[in-house]
């Protein structure tokens, strides 16, 4: 626990220095943005629940499968299925297209699982082209059919919204669902047996296509519920997808600085959500471009994701600190 | 007259804090053979390693020719002309022995693929070393991808060759052939480092022996002057009681029988040939062969973990082949797995693992019933004496010999009705082997079938009620214990009727 | 247009199309055949195509902007190989995270250089083009041709084609065999990042005359998938390129022919799906430690 916590404050640390180092070479002033970032980042608090919900989501969206030794890319996708779908059955059945949103996302993801476990079909490769295709699926969707009357660049508007506290309520108590069910539930163990060995599994007798197909689907689950809040706090969905753009790869990163565990998650996505909404402040003061955010974020997982790159810092920061 | 080689007071500590050597010290002559003889975990192989500069000493000096050297790549060895061959092959399986050969030796010195492929072919002949240069390497028998080693070690014009555990792939007609390759290169010059810890080789092999106890070497000694028993007192350092094979109490009705089974490996090698035979209640029949006889694909197969292509697996009277490893286990199958990779979780803690395979009897409706693992791991932990820091580090933390007693104390304190033991012992000192051999015998008395399947003779032979020997994937005889002996049972492993 | 001659056109114009997923298959073979997969390509595509297009626009110069997106894609490829390789990190971690900084990145420079969100300004520097009958096909294109054969030379009649081979299948043997594992892997992805670079030049320089946020869309993993349908060989895999070279050319041009330009941009992303499910139990190997540190 404390080992995890340093850890990610170094990566953390590391990838705010590099940072810097960019922005100063780029001619922007460093220390202010960053500051701005962090200091009007963490400011209101139903904003940050508002950006951070749907990122605790896209974050269960990979991790689930992650435990299960898949990589799930396609929270991105799942996403804009999840958020078409939900903006579509919320004109009718309201709050019931929540669950439209989540069934959506979750038979995409068991769709990815399947084709993995029977078909041999890379889960990475399907998920970034399913991705695409829904991409534009989407768009063509809200240019043709669900398109404003009055604002044609946009569609409809969603049909029941739940309000931020209450979607990062949904959000936390998704996160302690997963925690609960990889680490109290016989599914979660088979699950984790899977990822961390799967001949270890196949000696437990644990079908591994199975895991393959559950977990993907679970995580599919909430990768469509994070497009369905998003969308639900937006109001709608624009025609260039800015707003919905990014949400499931930002769940990758937000699940591994969170060090693949749910309640890190949701600490993990509340920082980054800070760090995004201090972005956003950043540009309005000082012009610096807010998708800094997304190389602080891509830089820490890329230290994260050594080992050793870590015990360096680790001994490094050691030394430093006496 | 300098040694060739000389090692001096070598202390290996590894990163994880493992202690391997204290301060051992080795010395080879030209035209030696010189056995390292050991247990398991004694230092051997890192020893040796240190010498090929695989890995580096904590401290400690090595003299080549009188002239202190430090190898800090297997190439700078064997540019110096020292070669080794490994237990495991450190050819590319999925090239051909010629493209090994030229890798190998275009790293030392500019040569192209054909001379390489004219010089080996000479070579081969002059030695009577024949290997099939456009064979690829996981298509050969293990006795030919041994040879093309050390035909790969000759053609770097290696002085000094390093053989590690070269006996425990072959089958004993190879090894008499290597024995004899390697008498004919040592009036060549050649001086052999050779690494066991079989008494009997030593013997037949070697001119001196130097014996490694726990990272330090106990004394060095002529092996011709030197007997079985004053080597085996030095390696273990206290002679041990060894168990006695005793005779079954009461042998019950037939709970594994296993009737023309034919089964690939994942190669799509045809590695069982149509073996049949029966296990009883009470009994312990031990499967003899050289490693590779098909000894992992029977217990596979049995454990529900292979589809064999034809025969039939019958536990109690129930049909298993092909079914999921979940029946087996359903109708009472224990199985001790031959790779700790496979029989543990190793990125998962030790309450976990006490539960794999047995998951299901530790849940409370859709829930896993944390108490009652806990409960199994603290008494697994204990009875077997595994060594840990916490019930919840990685399994991965645990040395070898501790996930060894864990991963078998959890297969050995399960009730069932037939055990599979394949490999139980291996990685365990000797007391600790000793006890998992107690063990065996106890739950056969108590009334379990058991296979037991080793590399170890002497375990098979101290042990089995029956011993059934596996050749080429066939079942070439069956003996019963008090008849089995070395010469018998070692006869019928090399394929002699 | 004539049904015919639109087709001819379509045909025509996959060879551009296909040259940057060609460049970058052909890279992540190199660097899959020592043992490393970089998904990292996705984010070289998107960064070597931004790096191109900044260096043309300042210097005016097509062939300074090209060599301007292979360094880019060679540096990134030496950061990803220096975690992947040197640190042991989970290389397809290591590969999302060059993806994640890559997007954040250009954008970032979207708007230092240019003061612009969504896109580059166009570039007028032209790459040169070959004449070929009554057509014309771009050099580079010509040239991604010649790296395939010359990948395939390297690959499998090379002393140094079959020690990198060796750090794939069996890096602990070639280690002992006295190959530099740890070199070769390092090399390869260098290698593979430059190629790559050549396909994020080529993508906007060529295809789109200017950069615009997120232009790589997919396309490096379309390369990955098609490393595996080329079965890790330079040569099949033109034709996958031409493939799914065939398929953008012709959801471009067919937009403006019917209409549905949305729905017809799925077009390469679901033939991808269909083949990988098609061809996704074949029996073709893949590099036996592909993924595994060493």
């Amino acid at each position: 626990m404390i080992a995890a916590l340093s850890e990610v404050a170094l990566a953390l640390a590391a990838a705010l220095a590099f940072s810097s180092l960019l922005l100063l070479a780029l001619g922007y002033d460093a220390a202010s943005s960053l500051l701005t970032m962090f200091s009007y980042g963490f400011g209101n608090p139903e904003y940050l629940a508002a950006v951070a919900a749907p990122l605790v989501l896209s974050a269960l969206a990979f991790l689930i499968p992650f435990k299960a030794g898949m990589f799930n890319i396609g929270g991105e996708g799942q996403a804009y299925l999840g958020a078409l779908l939900f903006l579509y059955a919320s004109q009718g059945l309201g709050a019931l297209g929540i669950a439209a949103g989540a069934l959506a996302g979750a038979l995409l993801g068991g769709l990815v699982g399947a084709l993995r476990a029977f078909l041999g079909v890379n889960e990475v490769i399907a998920s970034i082209m399913i991705n695409w295709t829904l991409f534009y699926v989407t768009l063509f969707s809200v240019s043709k059919y669900l398109t404003h009357p009055e604002y044609p660049h946009r569609s409809i508007d969603v049909g029941f919204s739940l309000g931020a506290p209450y979607s990062l309520l949904l959000a936390a108590l998704a996160a302690l669902a997963a925690y609960a069910l990889l680490y109290r539930t016989l599914l979660g163990y088979e699950i984790r047996v899977v990822g961390s060995s799967p001949r270890a599994a196949a000696y437990a007798g644990i079908d591994a296509r199975r895991a393959a197909v559950i977990s993907m689907a679970i995580g599919g689950l909430f990768g469509g519920l994070a497009g369905t809040l998003k969308v639900m706090y937006v109001g709608h969905i624009d025609a260039t997808m800015s707003a919905l753009f990014g949400v499931g790869f930002l769940g990758i990163g937000v699940a591994l600085i969170g060090r693949a565990n749910p309640l890190g998650s949701v600490a993990s996505a509340l920082l980054l959500a800070g760090m995004i909404i201090g972005g956003h402040w950043m540009e309005l003061r000082l012009g610096t471009p807010p998708e800094l955010t997304d190389v602080i974020v891509g830089t820490t997982v890329l230290v994260l994701s050594a080992p050793y790159a870590l015990k360096l810092l680790l001994k490094g920061g050691g030394l430093g600190g006496g | 007259m300098a040694p060739l080689v000389f090692m001096k007071e070598i202390r290996k500590v590894y990163p994880e804090g493992t202690v391997a050597l204290r301060g051992a010290s080795f010395e080879l002559l030209e035209g030696e053979v010189h056995a390292l003889l050991g247990e398991n975990g004694a230092g051997k192989t890192t020893l040796m390693k240190i010498l090929y500069g695989e890995l580096r000493p904590t401290s400690g000096e090595i003299y080549f020719r009188g002239e202190r050297v430090s190898f800090r790549s297997p190439q700078e060895a064997m540019r110096r002309g020292i070669a080794m061959v490994h237990q495991s092959f450190a050819l590319v399986p999925t090239f051909t022995v010629l493209e090994n050969l030229y890798l190998a030796i275009s790293s030392v010195r500019k040569v192209s693929q054909g001379e390489v492929r004219s010089r080996a072919a000479e070579l081969g002949k002059e030695l009577g070393i024949e290997v099939p240069l456009n064979a690829r390497v996981e298509q050969l028998p293990a006795g030919m991808r041994q040879r093309a080693e050390i035909l790969k070690a000759l053609l770097l014009e290696a002085k000094v060759i390093i053989l590690d555990e070269p006996t425990s792939l072959l089958t004993p007609f190879e090894a008499e052939a290597l024995i004899a390759l390697i008498r004919r290169l040592r009036a060549k010059g050649v001086s052999f480092v050779y690494v066991t810890h079989k008494l009997r080789e030593v013997k037949e092999v070697a001119d001196r022996v130097t014996v490694l106890r726990k990272g330090l070497n106990v004394g060095t000694l002529q092996a011709r002057e030197t007997s079985e028993a004053e080597m085996a007192k030095l390696m273990v350092g206290a002679a041990v009681e060894r168990a006695k094979r005793r005779p079954p109490r009461e042998v019950g009705e037939v709970v594994l029988e296993v009737e023309g089974l034919v089964a690939r490996d994942e190669m799509g090698v045809e590695r069982l040939r149509g073996v049949s035979f029966s296990v009883r209640a009470g009994e312990i029949v031990g499967i003899a062969g050289v490693q590779g006889s098909g000894q992992r694909e029977l217990a596979e197969a049995i454990a529900g973990l292979r589809r064999p292509e034809r025969g039939s697996i019958r536990v109690r009277g129930v049909e298993i082949a092909g079914k999921p490893p979940r029946e087996a286990r359903r109708l009472g199958v224990l199985y001790v797995p031959e790779l700790r990779e496979e029989g543990l979780a190793l990125e998962m803690n030790i309450v976990e693992n006490s539960i794999l395979a047995r998951q299901r009897g530790h849940a409370r409706g859709p829930l896993v019933d944390w108490g009652s693992a806990e409960e199994r791991a603290r008494g697994l932990v204990e009875r077997f004496k595994v060594v840990f820091g916490s019930l919840w580090d990685r399994a991965a933390a645990l040395s070898g010999g501790n996930q060894q007693r864990l991963m078998v104390g959890r297969e050995l304190s399960s009730r069932g009705a037939l055990l599979i033991a394949h490999e139980p012992t291996q990685g365990l000192d000797v007391t600790s082997a000793e006890m998992v051999r107690e063990e065996i015998l106890r739950l056969r008395d108590e009334g379990m079938a058991v296979l037991l399947i080793s590399s170890d003779l002497d375990e098979v032979l101290e042990l089995s009620d029956r011993v059934i020997v596996l050749f080429e994937g066939r079942s070439v005889g069956e003996l019963r214990g008090e008849e089995a002996s070395i010469e018998k049972v070692g006869r019928l492993m090399g394929g002699a009727a | 247009m004539v049904e015919a001659e639109l087709w001819a056109f379509i045909a025509v114009s996959s060879v551009a199309y296909m040259t940057p997923i060609l460049l970058v298959t052909i890279g992540e073979i190199i660097a899959e055949r020592s043992g490393v997969v970089n998904i990292g390509v996705e984010g070289i595509l998107l960064a070597s195509a931004f790096a191109a297009v900044a260096a043309a626009f300042f210097s005016g110069s097509a062939a300074l902007g090209v060599a301007s997106g292979a360094l880019a894609g060679a540096l990134i490829g030496a950061l990803f190989g220096l975690f992947a390789v040197y640190l042991r990190a989970d290389q397809i971690i290591a590969g999302l995270a060059i993806n994640l900084s890559s997007y954040g990145f250009t954008v970032l420079g979207l708007i230092a250089l240019w003061g612009h969100h969504g896109a580059s300004p166009r570039v007028e520097a032209e790459l040169p083009y070959f004449s070929l009958g009554q057509g014309s096909v771009p050099l580079l294109s010509l040239l991604a041709l010649l790296i395939a054969a010359v990948a395939w030379l390297l690959l499998f009649r090379t002393r140094a084609g079959l020690a990198l081979r060796a750090c794939g299948e069996e890096p602990s043997a070639a280690y002992a065999m006295g190959v530099n594992v740890r070199l070769y892997r390092m090399a390869a992805v260098v290698l593979g990042g430059a190629l790559a670079g050549l396909g994020g030049s080529f993508l906007a320089l060529e295809l789109a005359g200017s950069f615009t946020r997120g232009m790589s869309a997919g396309m490096g993993f379309i390369a990955l998938a098609n490393v595996a349908f080329s079965g890790w060989n330079p040569l099949p895999a033109i034709l996958g390129a031409y493939v799914f070279g065939f398929l953008s050319a012709a959801a471009d041009a067919l937009q403006q022919e019917v209409g549905y330009a949305y729905l017809l941009k799925t077009l390469p992303y679901l033939g991808t799906l269909a083949a990988a499910a098609l061809l996704g139990r074949r029996s073709i190997r893949p590099p036996q430690r592909l993924g595994v540190p060493f």
